[in-house]
């Protein structure tokens, strides 16, 4: 069942790995980030704080953004989008198969990220951040579980990007205001009551968003 | 005769204002071996993407084996080459039709990859990156591809493009041996000469229409030059 998933993934990864000019760039592109945000701005530290869980999804979801590009343009690249339609599989056991290597790359470019952010922000690393971890992983879901139908859509039309970023960002935008909260609140060791609540919102759309995408793949795939 | 490898029912085709076919209907059956000739814009390609299922008709229908193409076991039975390589250029030959091979669940995939790679004589180039192939040997390679899950029905849109000479010879060699094996097979090319010495019927698409559906054996490559592609016959198609 999970076989054509599983193909799927760990063919995408071993070309990810193979090319390494895409994570030098997300790297190099998040790193910018920081570094303007940080000395354009004179801000006190403390308001530097309270944007700074934004400026972090930003950097995120530009990663991810790109990891999407990236992953259907190789897909467009010699036809391989078609020869999926032609594959005697359920069209779901693709949508599983690119969800997961999306996903994996994404969350691979933020664990770089991740870092510099701490370094530039200087942020006092405790226990209480690996609270962070879940809401990563809910955020990123979220995010890629729509992207990677979405890109499918997109793969088929000339401007590819622009009709991806127009479909994308109304759908997505609650789950990353939502995203760029929960960081905000374990970043600051303010983690409300309203935390979990939150947390689970999340999570449920991104079921939602993954069992209609899983369900609609078959009719994406053909023109 | 049992039930037909393939049979085609009153497609049409349009792309908006372009009318691409009309009313075309035939059926073919298992074993046959079909050249469909045709100008630039006939509506070949647009054919043949209606039957392999990826582009949809406007009107009419088409069924594999009884059956609609987009059931899974025909999907499992056909192989398509067309312009496109359907091959990762980041993946090693190897790479790429291991991936394949696990994708249609081919039986002893070492051995059978073994085998393709050597009937287009790629075998010494199998772990250098696709993209570094020459178009010749990519086109090699995306036959070996459309062979590997040992499909029952091959349809080969322009399958000579891009090969040389020796290569074109291989190819032929083994569609020759793609027919004994019984498999049926689809081919469009604008090479009469390799229709004619492959296929045992020839269907000819002029103006969106089949203009003539008939056996090798009645005809030889310079009578249907004559009747049908020659500047007497009358414009192009597009
Ligand atoms: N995606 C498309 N959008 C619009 N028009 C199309 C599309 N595909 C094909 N057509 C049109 O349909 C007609 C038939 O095209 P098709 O590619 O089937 O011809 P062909 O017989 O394969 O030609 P060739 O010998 O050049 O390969 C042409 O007029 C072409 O412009
Ligand atoms: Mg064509």
């Amino acid at each position: 069942m999970m076989r054509t998933a599983i193909s799927i993934l760990k063919k995408d990864l071993r070309m990810e790995f193979r090319s390494k000019e895409s994570i030098l760039a997300m790297w190099i592109f998040s790193l910018l980030i920081f570094v303007i945000f940080n000395f354009t701005f004179e801000v006190s530290r403390l308001v530097m704080l309270e944007i700074a869980p934004g400026l972090l999804w930003v950097a995120f979801v530009f990663s991810g953004m790109f990891g999407l590009n990236q992953s259907f343009a190789l897909e467009k690249e010699n036809g391989n989008l078609r020869a999926m339609a032609l594959m005697p599989v359920d069209g779901g056991q693709i949508y599983v198969g690119k969800f997961f290597s999306v996903t994996i790359i994404m969350l691979m470019f933020e664990a770089l990220i991740f870092p510099i952010f701490i370094i530039f922000y200087d942020l006092q690393l405790s226990l209480g951040m690996f609270r962070l971890i879940p809401v990563l992983l809910a955020g990123t879901i979220g995010f890629t579980s729509l992207g990677t139908i979405l890109s499918a859509v997109a793969v088929h039309t000339r401007n590819q990007q622009i009709l991806l970023s127009l479909l994308l960002w109304p759908l997505v935008s609650p789950i990353i205001i939502w995203s760029v909260t929960l960081t905000g609140m374990v970043l600051s060791g303010e983690v409300t009551e309203a935390f979990y609540p939150l947390l689970l919102r999340v999570g449920a759309f991104d079921v939602i968003f993954f069992t209609l995408s899983y369900m609609l793949f078959d009719f994406i795939l053909e023109d | 005769m049992g039930v037909p490898a393939l049979e085609v029912l009153g497609i049409s085709k349009d792309f908006g204002r372009i009318i691409a076919l009309r009313g075309v209907s035939f059926s073919v059956q298992s074993g046959e071996f079909v050249s469909i000739l045709g100008r630039n814009g006939a509506g070949k390609t647009t054919l043949l993407n209606i039957i392999s299922g990826v582009s949809r008709p406007s009107e009419g229908e088409v069924k594999l084996f009884g059956t609609d193409p987009s059931d899974r076991e025909n999907k499992a039975k056909l192989a398509v080459i067309s312009h496109e390589m359907f091959l990762y250029g980041n993946l090693t030959a190897i790479e790429n039709l291991e991936y394949y091979s696990r994708i249609y669940n081919v039986p002893n995939p070492k051995q059978r990859i073994e085998t393709v790679l050597n009937d287009v004589e790629l075998t010494h180039r199998r772990f250098d990156l696709v993209a570094t192939y020459s178009r010749g040997m990519t086109q090699r390679l995306t036959i070996a591809r459309a062979l590997l899950h040992e499909p029952s029905l091959l349809l080969l849109d322009e399958p000579f493009t891009g090969l040389d000479q020796h290569a074109i010879g291989m190819l032929i060699t083994l569609l020759k041996k793609q027919k004994e094996m019984g498999r049926t097979i689809l081919l469009t090319t604008h090479d009469l000469h390799t229709a004619n010495e492959l296929s045992d019927r020839y269907i000819v698409i002029s103006k969106h229409k089949i203009v003539m559906d008939g056996l090798m054996t009645d005809t030889n490559p310079d009578a249907i030059r004559e009747k049908f592609f020659s500047a007497e016959a009358g414009g192009i198609d597009s």
